[in-house]
């Protein structure tokens, strides 16, 4: 196998690739991860985004105090549309007379 | 291989009580697993490390953080995909299966993926022009970055539970169990919700996995998939206390995807819940304060990031390479300072800091850490406390939640 080091195995994005969006002038965390994909997989940047923001700041190409997480949004934790429409269903039949 | 060198085994050679024994099916041949195991803590035993692969690089991919949080240990389970195999209990005769491979058997022929694209794979400038090479493109890597195939079987419609406690505590680990049974010994009807089947204690009444907080609508949702039907449980409470806790970060090493590496925190979890020992030789790879310690307590050795050039193998962790040498290694065990669990404080509008490890919620003395539709409040690692200081935060922040709640209700 080709030997690489990952930050993000969900979507598969690697040091290089990250250093590669750098040189294209990209920085911050959530540029970063608008051009890798990074954090977009099943797990939704737990295993990754902490990972990113030592590196970037190792990089020097963010600071420690104005650093902010990209945002997080549901679901946190993997949920079937079939679940999801269960919920809407109910509230629909509770709505109409 | 399959059922090729083991990666844990039980601690006691005894065997088991007939009634503690189970035997679930992988890839259609049959493994001995213990009842109340994860599906991942019976494959390690068996020695299946690698389940899938990887979405871009089809790489060889298996468990990693071993509590729920990574993605890459998603198998099919009783014809259902992208099920978590780390937070799944057994059961007889269930039924798992890779997923993301091609073929079945054999070498995967898109294994070639990962050494036709040896550096870089840009898919903003990789086959976009012309239009039509663009297409095909897009068609192929659809296909193959798809996650699993589509169940069998339509998904029954999940039953929906509406709930109204005093407080939700998210999560059931050291600090949420120790707010729980403060705050049910003070009187308040409490829900706390861990997400691991395997991991109900006595303040955990179930298995739920919290997806979404909404503060808009006031609103914690969380589902159960532990048991015979999906149910997704609503919930509504004067307040909301997050016990998220931490997680490892992964530790940026050449091929730290190799199946057979392992989240050094998760691992000491899983064989202290199982009181399985490691079956191969395993390097915890850290800073020498973390690791060394753990590698005491696992029977392992411990190495410093810097002193390793490359984790070897083929589908497997085979070797390590260092500075001095090549050293034989079936198991690696990644510790990194772990970093608060922050995604749910953020969705329910809570600040977070970053403080060396991680990002941290923002919470004032008493444990407050915002307001809206509830009092949101945070303890123990999330917060930025130590694992050790976990449950006397989680009692503190509970007491303060206590006071809190009999104001309001005299009000």
């Amino acid at each position: 196998m080709t030997q690489r080091i990952f930050v993000c195995r969900c979507e598969d994005v690697t040091v290089a690739e990250i250093d590669h969006a750098i040189a294209l002038g990209l920085a911050s965390v959530e540029e970063i991860k608008r051009y890798t994909g990074l954090g977009t997989g099943p797990c939704q940047g737990k295993e990754c985004t902490v990972a990113l923001v030592r590196l970037l700041l190792d990089r020097g190409t963010i600071g420690a105090d104005a650093v902010q997480p990209f945002t997080a949004r549901p679901p946190a934790e993997p949920v079937t549309l079939a679940a999801l429409s269960s919920l809407a269903t109910k509230a629909q039949a509770q709505d109409e007379p | 291989m399959f059922g090729a060198d083991p990666l844990l085994r039980a601690r006691d050679t005894a065997p088991l009580a007939a009634e503690r024994r189970l035997t679930i099916l992988y890839d259609d041949r049959p493994i001995a697993a213990t009842r109340d195991d994860t599906v991942t803590a019976a494959l390690l035993r068996a020695g299946v490390v690698a389940t899938s692969r990887s979405l871009k690089y089809r790489r060889p991919r298996g468990p990693f953080c071993l509590q729920g949080d990574c993605g890459t240990c998603l198998v099919r389970i009783d014809g259902v995909p992208n099920r978590r195999a780390c937070t799944t209990a057994v059961r007889e005769g269930m039924r798992v299966e890779p997923q993301n491979r091609v073929l079945s058997g054999g070498p995967d022929p898109t294994a070639l993926v990962d050494r036709m694209f040896a550096s870089n794979l840009d898919h903003h400038h990789f086959m976009v022009r012309p239009k039509l090479v663009n297409r095909v493109m897009q068609e192929v890597a659809r296909n193959l970055a798809g996650l699993g195939t589509l169940p069998d079987r339509p998904a029954a419609p999940a039953r929906c539970e509406e709930h109204h406690p005093d407080v939700v505590v998210i999560g059931g680990g050291r600090s949420g169990r120790a707010a729980a049974s403060r705050l049910r010994a003070a009187g308040l009807d409490v829900a706390c919700l861990e997400r691991r089947e395997h991991d109900l204690g006595t303040a955990v009444a179930h298995a739920h996995a919290v997806f979404g907080v909404y503060p808009a609508e006031g609103l914690v949702a969380a589902m159960d998939t532990a048991g015979d039907g999906d149910v997704l449980r609503t919930y509504r409470a004067a307040h909301v206390l997050l016990a998220t806790g931490a997680r490892e970060v992964m530790t940026p090493l050449r091929n730290n995807d190799l199946p057979g590496v392992l989240a050094a925190r998760g691992l000491a979890e899983l064989l202290a819940r199982t009181g399985d020992v490691l079956a191969c030789p395993t390097v915890v790879i850290g800073p020498p304060s973390l690791a060394r310690p753990l590698a005491a307590t696992l029977g392992a050795d411990a190495l410093a990031p810097d002193e390793v050039r490359a984790i070897l193998g083929g589908g497997r962790v085979e070797a390590i390479a260092t500075s001095s040498g090549k050293r034989e290694a079936g198991c690696v065990a990644l510790a990194s300072p772990a970093a608060p669990a922050s995604e749910l404080a953020r969705q329910a509008g809570a600040q977070v800091q970053w403080n060396g490890d991680g990002f941290a919620v923002v919470r004032d003395a008493d444990g407050r850490c915002g307001a809206g539709p509830w009092t949101l409040w945070a303890c123990g690692e999330v917060a930025g406390t130590t694992a050790q200081d976990a449950a006397d935060d989680g009692e503190r922040v509970a007491a303060a939640i206590v006071a809190a709640h009999r104001q309001g209700t005299i009000r």
